[in-house]
């Protein structure tokens, strides 16, 4: 498993921008994602994030597992705003009976709160998706060449894409080890939770250690090809905007203007706006 | 010597922060421009050290004592930043995986000559030379982990030589490496010093390559210089097993079982062909005994079938065919030996045996029951499975608690614990180490704690994926001779490998994959003398295969030996010879 192939399949007009342009769209749709409480918006800005994704090339079947991960926190969610949200609930759906012992008569299912609720899944919805947009689609010296055209310092930047590229090894690692375990008469499958987490804790051990003596080895490989941590260092990749990534970079920040905008003058993504 | 030395050691001493004793003593010793030497030495005798006090890791990095003076191309190890040392001696390290950490090919040869801030329109043309010059043009973008380990380690290669050093350091560089992979990276190596005159100091457990190769052979001991000489003086040496263990090239072990045999060969050559060339010196002085060498068997070996494979085909998630269709029937108490290069699917093939992998077509049977339908943790109490790098399989902090991990997940009784661990220690000569740390351990013990908390199941199969790997000549062996004892104790031995050498006194029967498919499934002796195939599927044939094989055709019999003991008593003196 390499970096690239994660849920990217082709190469797709986003793997052509600039890590600095999808940048920006991550801010912006970061920044959106924020200022709308509506859940039409919200929905509506998931929904091309979602698109894009799409376009993008991002394997449903990764799509898939992200929100089969992300499910039980957004059925909390759900439920919490439904019945708790206080501040937005007004139209009643369903109350517990009279009959009910301490909650009979006070509890309710409040419309608004279920739409705030679903509001909320949609906010993050739109994070969880548009990060792997951005970061999946960027070759990893693109990435580097990028954050360090944006003054990140050199040794940051690099620490950064070296621990994305020892990911699959550090992964490889994992499944051995538990592999190991199995083989010496652990049945995970007939374990409780809790035995599992302490089993998983047991993986740790090696794990670190394994880590510990690799960082080492890196290091010492790192100073034998000359590697200071200095930023004074010439670079393969140029990193250069091209007009398509100036086009996304003033669209995003137009739209993002726009809507601060429209959001002040007429409220436009406030909670609670008739038609939201 | 009228050369210019280009690395110059004097009275070099050196110990770690925390280690306890000097690791390397007193060292002296110039190499010269051009120069092609190799280090051989076991483990722990210091060779890695020598190697990072070239380029001034030991001491700039990790700091510890340091005596004496190391200088290369006129600069002093201890006072030159090692970023700029790096500019004259560049290294390749043992592990490819950690030592490549660019996402491409292009990066990986870029990355030092971006920090030594060479131009990008240099770089480029840096980069195809270096790629051209180890064979791996028109990998540019490929992503480092899409390539063979040889070429991963070509690539280190490159990656080293783009920075234009006067002196090319490599440390074990095909120790992972199947065979194919080590030869690739050996002529790589030896045409660069050739046709480049760059300076190459080699260290290496390949003693066969080491003594063709190189122009002179230092010997490392316990820290010590032991001996600095041609290959031809320092291989022939008779005590160089018993007393530094390091395992001459087999035709040289030959000639020296021939001469303890009272014969007396003029000279004891290291290389195959001057091998050759002294048996022709021999021929009026010897000759071959009628029926010296054991008949190939082809019986049925005995037992009940245990293990019995059919067509079982295994695609990875990722769309690679690991498996097509291999069938194959494997017999209580035999010892087999699956051999091949790396990829070609004998690991992928025992995983099946214990459900760790399921196939995708076909089925595995372990005494008629199919083996899908059992747990990983219930085969595993049958059949004992010693995979790869012991560390990955060590979760407990000490020696005991190791070994009873299993027993204590299997729901047995303490008393019982105790006394299955006590006969594991035993049988693995552990029992002083008990409370241990495992870590705290040689890697050669490690593995051994892994093998005896395997055995305190009691399996009846016992199963040793590359027990070899990373061990020297001794330590290998060891472990080879535990599983002999485990066969000889009644127990089925499965070992894959791909250092064919070490398999003759040990396996009986060996099963040769390639690219997914059973080639050939032979008794040892049968398999051995394959060349034809054998190199097909780049895999060598041990030296002294090759070597009877030569013989073999100047005589006109058959040869089917497989250690050099065995072939020297093959001989005989001739009547009337002196």
């Amino acid at each position: 498993m390499t970096w690239r192939t994660i849920g990217s399949i082709q190469e797709s007009p986003f793997h052509q921008l600039d890590f600095r342009s999808k940048l920006m769209l991550l801010l912006a749709a970061t920044f959106l994602a924020f200022l709308w409480e509506s859940p039409a918006l919200t929905a509506g800005l998931a929904l091309v994030v979602l698109v894009l994704c799409l376009v993008a090339g991002i394997g449903l079947s990764y799509l898939g597992r992200m929100l089969r991960l992300m499910l039980p926190f957004y059925a909390i969610v759900l439920l919490t705003h439904g019945f708790w949200n206080t501040n937005v609930g007004r139209t009643p759906l369903w109350i517990a009976p009279e009959t009910w012992w301490l909650i009979g008569g006070s509890l309710q299912l409040t419309l608004e709160g279920l739409a705030y609720g679903l509001m909320v899944i949609f906010r993050t919805l739109t994070l969880i998706l548009v990060i792997p947009l951005v970061i999946f689609t960027t070759d990893l010296n693109s990435l580097i060449v990028g954050l360090v055209r944006m003054r990140i310092p050199y040794k940051i930047a690099f620490i950064f894409s070296s621990t994305l590229r020892f990911v699959p090894l550090l992964l490889e690692e994992i499944n051995s080890i538990t592999e190991a375990q199995r083989l010496r008469g652990l049945a995970l499958e007939k374990m409780s939770l809790l035995q599992r987490l302490r089993v998983y804790s047991r993986v740790a051990v090696p794990l670190i250690l394994g880590a510990m003596v690799k960082s080492q080895q890196i290091e010492v490989v790192l100073a034998s090809k000359a590697f200071s941590g200095s930023p004074d260092r010439t670079y393969l990749h140029e990193s250069s905007l091209r007009a398509v990534d100036y086009a996304l970079i003033i669209l995003c920040m137009g739209i993002v203007l726009v809507a601060l905008w429209l959001r002040m003058a007429s409220g436009l993504g406030r909670f609670g706006l008739p038609g939201w | 010597m009228s050369r210019d030395a280009i690395v110059r050691i004097e009275n070099l001493s050196y110990q770690y922060p925390r280690s306890p004793g000097l690791v390397l003593r007193d060292i002296n010793l110039s190499i010269h421009k051009g120069e092609f030497l190799g280090i051989v030495g076991p483990t722990g005798a210091g060779k890695t050290t020598l190697c990072l006090a070239l380029n001034g890791i030991v001491p700039q990095f990790y700091g510890g004592r340091f005596y004496g003076h190391v200088t290369v191309a006129g600069l002093d190890t201890v006072e030159t930043p090692i970023h700029q040392l790096a500019q004259h001696v560049a290294m390749v390290f043992q592990d490819p995986e950690t030592q490549l950490i660019a996402n491409s090919v292009e990066d990986e040869v870029a990355f030092g000559l971006e920090n030594i801030r060479v131009p990008r329109d240099e770089i480029r043309r840096r980069i195809e030379w270096a790629l051209a010059t180890v064979r791996l043009a028109g990998m540019e973008e490929k992503h480092p982990t899409e390539l063979s380990g040889g070429e991963k380690q070509r690539l280190a290669i490159a990656a080293a030589l783009a920075l234009q050093p006067q002196v090319l350091v490599l440390d074990e560089p095909t120790s992972q490496l199947d065979p194919l992979g080590s030869q690739e990276v050996f002529a790589t190596v030896r045409e660069l010093n050739a046709r480049l005159g760059i300076t190459v100091i080699l260290v290496s457990h390949a003693s066969e390559e080491v003594a063709e190769f190189v122009d002179r052979v230092a010997l490392l001991s316990n820290g010590e210089l032991a001996g600095l000489n041609a290959p031809s003086q320092i291989f022939a040496q008779a005590d160089l097993l018993p007393k530094y263990a390091i395992r001459p090239p087999q035709v040289t072990r030959f000639y020296l079982e021939l001469r303890n045999r009272g014969f007396d060969p003029p000279s004891i050559p290291v290389t195959l062909e001057r091998a050759v060339k002294v048996y022709d010196h021999m021929r009026t002085q010897i000759e071959l005994k009628p029926l010296a060498v054991p008949e190939i068997a082809t019986a049925e070996p005995p037992g009940s079938v245990l293990f019995s494979v059919r067509d079982v085909e295994h695609v990875y998630p990722d769309g690679t065919r690991a498996l097509h269709g291999v069938s194959l029937d494997l017999r209580e108490g035999e010892y087999v030996g699956i051999v091949g290069q790396n990829g070609a699917g004998k690991t992928t093939l025992v995983k099946h045996f214990l459900h760790l992998l399921e196939p995708t077509s076909g089925q595995v049977f372990l005494d008629g029951q199919d083996v899908t339908n059992l747990e990983v943790s219930e085969l595993a109490q049958q059949v004992g499975f010693v995979a790869q790098n012991p560390d990955n399989q060590i979760f407990n902090t000490s020696v005991e608690a190791e070994v009873s991990f299993a027993l204590r997940n299997l729901g047995i009784g303490p008393a019982e614990v105790a006394q299955r661990v006590e006969e594991s220690l035993d049988t693995m000569g552990l029992v002083d180490y008990r409370t241990w740390h495992p870590l705290s351990l040689s890697k050669g013990d490690r593995a051994r704690v892994v093998i005896a908390a395997v055995l305190a199941m009691r399996p009846d199969v016992l199963i040793f994926d590359e027990p070899t790997t990373g061990q020297d000549y001794l330590g290998a062996r060891r472990i080879l001779d535990v599983s002999r004892q485990l066969h000889q104790a009644g127990k089925t031995v499965i070992v894959i490998t791909h250092h064919l050498y070490l398999m003759p006194g040990y396996a009986e029967r060996v099963v040769v994959m390639g690219k997914g498919i059973i080639l050939l499934d032979a008794p040892i002796r049968e398999a051995f003398h394959d060349t034809a195939l054998l190199e097909h599927t780049f895999l060598a044939p041990p030296q002294i295969v090759q070597f009877a094989q030569r013989i073999a055709s100047r005589e006109n019999r058959a040869l089917p030996v497989l250690a050099p003991e065995e072939l020297a008593a093959c001989f005989a003196k001739r009547k009337g010879a002196g």
